[in-house]
């Protein structure tokens, strides 16, 4: 470590460190601007110099030349360095506050200023503008630049739908075009000219198609890249950052929600270096307007004759109350609820005991649509990742295997973040059926048949018994297995499709490394139900490696929604014999809808005799209910959501609620309380004190403490003062924020425990024999049920196509582009006809369509497809 | 008795030497006496020579105000219908005038001195609501022969810039020595 002083203060930091970054813990402020802490340095601005020295040494001695005084003589370095490319060193003396340095600064800012057009009353960024602080603390205080005089270039060029460029007050630091480079990999910006004439262009069509570029605009240290759909909406002082948590995908990033007029006028993302670091993809950018959308349900509704009527609160719910109370006694087997897993714990929760102990039933789930595809709580309740797992700070010693997931469209955020460990020094395995986005920064990359994602375990199993590399201290009957485990390396390889040696390296690589994670995605999961060897060969190849119990071990199953963990923790699954969701959907007598669409998301779905909806739109279910209570939206209420990783995130209240509309909770309660029940539940923060009492996992995750880090943030700040949260964030000047609590799983709580493993033989599927293998993928950017309310999303809504491998696409006379029908078995028939895409990401056999774009709802994972291309003269008939 | 009498006609002669000189009241509001120039009345919104808004919807005013009495919300301007020179102007500004203090921060903080305290001191209302002024009752009338806004003005001419620049420049100033002066 070695020892540098900075500005007199002596610091032990780890090699390697730079200048700007040693700076910080000492208080000493070094003004930047291209440089990021986490993106490699640049050196483009010059903001960041100051003086270095370095000890004298003897070169005899090799030993530091010490003056009269027993001090090192110091030889300073000619000219200013910059602290943003130098990396300290033993005995370095660093000065920042040196009459040279401050000179250097001013003239830096002069020259940026030469050719910035100072319209901060106009520009978006002002008031959270690295330029303006730095200008106004470092700044020359005056100009010798008229207005006139200076350079001019266009302004407001669309740069995107969702991002504007003002190419005047670019200071060229090139931090998007290195964001884009490095942390989104999605390299679509580029500096085209040189000197003056430099300027940022896309080279995308359509441009700048980026799922993570709403980042460049948090991180452009000027007004340059402006948000349009932000624009001119509010000055950034006026707003009220209120903390939340993202409520698009599994991740849950955490975000501000600025807001003014009781409107969110727009999201940024809030620092958590646990989850989201300071990144947020677009998704979680703009689907914020659906809360604002004049197509919100505002009263609650009752079906009087054949159309909903709006009715007072009270009517609504004595209206259901009246219905149930009757049936309360036996209502067990005929009353189900189902609730979407966006919800909040606190919602999930109450709804459940309304349903246990009130209504005394069991037919409870969250499980249909898109989320039907969860599976494996079993192994994270065991052996989930270890509390103060950081999948962003995994390194040397870690092996991340990421099965059947495509983070780059269903958790982008988490995409960014396993993008980079590879760099850190972590072992990445990416394998799946076809091939993704983060294959190209994987260790191993390993494209399996699909339906054969057992053997591709068993093999790595095997590969790992193999070698020796098994533990059996946790195990009971691990010998057993081992010898009912009949199949060897290559036959699995075989079966799998994959090369017998890449399945033994992985496998020896992740039963020797430390510290391993394994991280599976939806694909995954839906291989899980069909065949129970697959999880049985997860939970074997958890056991036998020992990666449990501890930090930087353990599973992490990526949930399709927001709060699918809190669904599952908070028990809104069928227990005791209840019924789960696709049973309800044509069984039962009488459903609770609540945040779930059913009817749109599940062809199966039945009319039942008498059906509740609890919702923010009038959406397909609610179209049929009986009862609509209009919910409150979740900027308008606070709560928990559980996200992925099992963390544990607060969100505070943004918004007034939309007319009568209510939260979730307070709707059960009062319904509840109709029903006779004594619940006196003053706010989410009370239910959340019930079920950390209740839920032993949850113990201690009280609101209070959940909000350590997300606090409001005050709409004024203090002229002059520090610089605001925003520009912090936007420079890396905030150190280590985490918030949120992660629950320990069983195998952390338990540590003597141990754990059975069994040999299940996996099912031949079907797949094996001739057929073509639909795989169902996911488009970020969607038609969704929250998306379309959003103008921005729906420009940048990608059209549906059928990506076909180059040599199916040969064999079947099928030109990239062409049009052509899949057909498939289904209740109805169903055809699809969609443009070609013959791009090599899918292996031969096998056809993907992304299942949430226009026409291509509910499709079936799996299904057996023919493809025929659509004659052309056939085409234009249609 | 002889004092009583001289109170009384000292008191008679200055209620006859007042009956005689020049009333210090006048007859309000038939007549109105003139304000200083610098004067804090109601106030106005004002206009570029060409007929443009000076005002560019910066909030600065919102920003600066004590008592949080005004209310600005922005949008774009387009060329096709312009209000302002560049690329913002107000679609709302109101001012609440019952929470107004006229202290006259809004004018100071205005970076193209939109806002000015004006002359109009005859600030009553029948009701709460009424006191708040909108933009069309602050903004004064276009210049004798220019257009009024929103025009199709795709080129503003020397109005290119949301701060237009001053014709020859100012003396540069030194903020940051003005602020240690003033300190």
């Amino acid at each position: 470590m070695p020892k540098v002083t900075i500005d007199g203060k002596i610091i032990d930091v780890p090699a390697g460190t730079l200048i700007v970054e040693a700076a910080k813990p000492v208080g000493s402020h070094i003004p930047v601007f291209c440089y990021h802490p986490k993106m490699a340095p640049a050196g483009m601005c010059r903001m960041c110099l100051v003086q270095v020295g370095m000890p004298k040494m003897d070169p005899a001695t090799k030993q530091p030349v010490v003056d009269e005084n027993g001090q090192p003589v110091i030889n300073w370095m000619p000219k200013l360095q910059t602290g943003c490319t130098t990396v300290v060193s033993e005995g370095m003396v660093v000065h920042t506050t040196t009459p040279q340095v401050a000179e250097a600064r001013r003239s830096i800012l002069e020259f940026l200023l030469t050719s910035h057009p100072l319209d901060c009353p106009v520009c978006d960024k002002g008031g959270e503008c690295p330029l303006q602080d730095h200008t106004l603390h470092y700044g020359p205080g005056n100009t010798r630049f008229y207005v006139e005089s200076k350079f001019h270039n266009d302004k407001a060029v669309p740069l995107s739908p969702l991002i504007m460029l003002d190419r005047e007050r670019c200071i060229q630091c090139g931090r998007c075009v290195r964001f884009q480079d490095e942390i989104a990999g999605e390299p679509s910006l580029g500096l085209a000219d040189r000197g003056r004439g430099l300027e940022v262009t896309t080279f995308d069509d359509p441009p700048f198609n980026s799922n993570f570029s709403g980042n460049t605009i948090d991180i452009c240290p000027v007004g340059a890249l402006t948000s349009r759909d932000f624009r001119f909406t509010a000055r950034v002082f006026e707003l009220n950052d209120y903390p939340s948590v993202c409520q698009q995908c599994a991740v849950g990033c955490n975000v501000y929600l600025g807001t003014r007029d009781n409107l969110i006028r727009r999201v940024t993302p809030r620092q958590n270096e646990a989850v989201n670091e300071v990144w947020l993809c677009d998704k979680g950018r703009l689907e914020h307007h659906y809360a604002h959308s004049p197509e919100r349900v505002t009263t609650p509704m009752i079906r009087a004759e054949s159309d909903l009527t709006p009715v007072s609160w009270y009517e609504a719910l004595n209206f259901v109350a009246n219905r149930i109370r009757p049936t309360l006694g036996e209502s067990g087997k005929s009353m189900a609820g189902l609730a979407g897993d966006r919800l909040a714990n606190e919602d999930l929760y109450l709804f459940q005991k309304l349903f246990r102990e009130i209504l005394g039933s069991n037919n409870l789930d969250h499980r249909f649509g898109w989320s039907q595809w969860n599976a494996g709580d079993a192994l994270v309740k065991n052996f989930g990742a270890g509390v103060g797992t950081n999948l962003g700070e995994l390194g040397k010693g870690v092996t991340a295997l990421l099965l059947g997931a495509d983070p780059q469209t269903e958790q982008p955020v988490l995409r960014l973040r396993l993008s980079k460990i590879t760099r850190q020094g972590a072992t990445l395995v990416v394998a799946n059926g076809r091939a993704t986005k983060l294959a190209q920064y994987a260790s191993h990359k390993t494209i399996y048949r699909y339906g054969a994602e057992a053997y591709f375990v068993l093999g790595l199993v095997r590969a790992m018994i193999d070698a020796g590399l098994h533990k059996s201290d946790k195990a009971n009957g691990a010998t057993e297995y081992s010898a009912a485990l009949n199949l060897t390396v290559a036959e699995c390889a075989a079966k799998a499709e994959v090369s017998a040696d890449t399945l033994k390296t992985i496998g020896e690589t992740f039963a020797a490394s430390e510290n391993g994670i394994i991280l599976f995605g939806r694909e995954f999961m839906y291989a899980m139900q069909r065949d129970p060897a697959v999880e049985a060969a997860l939970n074997a190849l958890l056991i036998l490696s020992g990666h449990f119990g501890r930090k930087n071990n353990g599973v992490i199953a990526l949930y399709p929604r927001s709060n699918s963990m809190g669904a599952l923790d908070m028990g809104m699954t069928p227990t005791d014999g209840g019924m789960p969701a696709s049973e309800m959907l044509t069984k039962a007598k009488l459903l609770y809808v609540m945040g779930a669409d059913p009817a749109r998301e599940n062809p199966a779905f039945k009319n039942p005799g008498f059906m509740i909806v609890q919702d923010l739109f009038m959406t397909a279910t609610a179209q049929k209910a009986d009862v609509v209570f209009p919910a409150s939206a979740w900027a308008e209420r606070d709560g928990t959501f559980t996200n992925t990783e099992r963390r544990v995130q607060y969100f505070a209240r943004a918004l007034e609620p939309l007319g009568q509309a209510r939260p979730d909770w307070a709707i059960i309660q009062e319904l509840a309380q109709q029903l006779g029940a004594k619940w006196t539940y003053a706010s989410a923060g009370d239910v959340m004190n019930e079920i950390a009492q209740r839920i032993p996992t949850y113990a201690k995750m009280t609101h209070a403490r959940l909000q350590v880090n997300a606090r409001r943030r005050a709409s004024v700040q203090t002229v002059g003062g520090d610089a605001a949260e925003p520009v912090q964030m936007a420079l890396g000047e905030l150190i280590g924020v985490v918030s949120g609590a992660q629950w320990a799983t069983f195998s952390e709580t338990n540590a003597d425990a141990k754990f059975d493993v069994k040999f299940v033989q996996p099912a031949d599927s079907a797949q094996a024999t001739a057929g073509v293998y639909l795989a169902v993928t996911r488009a970020l950017l969607d038609c969704g049920a929250l998306a379309q309310y959003s103008e921005i999303i729906q420009t940048r809504v990608p059209d549906a196509s059928v990506e076909i491998n180059s040599h199916d696409a040969e064999a079947w006379e099928i030109a990239n582009g062409a049009r052509v029908r899949i057909t498939f078995e289904s209740k109805p028939p169903r055809a699809l006809e969609l443009p070609a895409r013959v791009d090599g990401s899918v292996p031969p056999g096998v056809v993907a369509v992304a299942n949430n774009l226009d026409g291509t709802m509910n499709l079936p994972m799996g299904a057996q497809v023919q493809v025929t291309q659509v004659q052309v003269s056939q085409a234009i008939a249609d | 008795m002889f004092e009583g009498l001289r109170a009384l006609v000292e008191g008679l002669l200055t209620t006859g030497k007042e009956m005689v000189s020049k009333p210090v009241t006048y007859q309000y509001p038939e007549i109105k006496k003139p304000v200083p120039p610098r004067f804090r009345g109601r106030h106005e919104l004002k206009r570029h020579a060409n007929g443009l808004e000076k005002c560019i919807g910066c909030s600065l005013c919102a920003a600066a105000c004590p008592a949080d009495a005004i209310y600005v919300l922005p949008a774009a301007n387009s060329d096709q219908e312009r209000y302002s020179p560049g690329e913002r102007y107000a679609a709302r500004y109101e001012i609440n005038l019952l929470r107004c203090i006229f202290c006259g921060f809004c004018e100071e903080a205005c970076p193209t001195g939109a806002i000015v305290l004006e002359h109009d001191y005859e600030l009553a209302y029948y009701d709460r609501r009424s006191a708040i002024i909108t933009k069309t009752q602050l903004l004064v009338a276009p210049p004798q022969g220019e257009q009024g806004t929103p025009r199709d003005m795709p080129d503003p001419g020397n109005l290119y810039a949301a701060i237009p620049p001053i014709k020859g420049g100012v003396e540069p100033v030194n903020i940051v020595e003005m602020a240690q002066t003033q300190v």
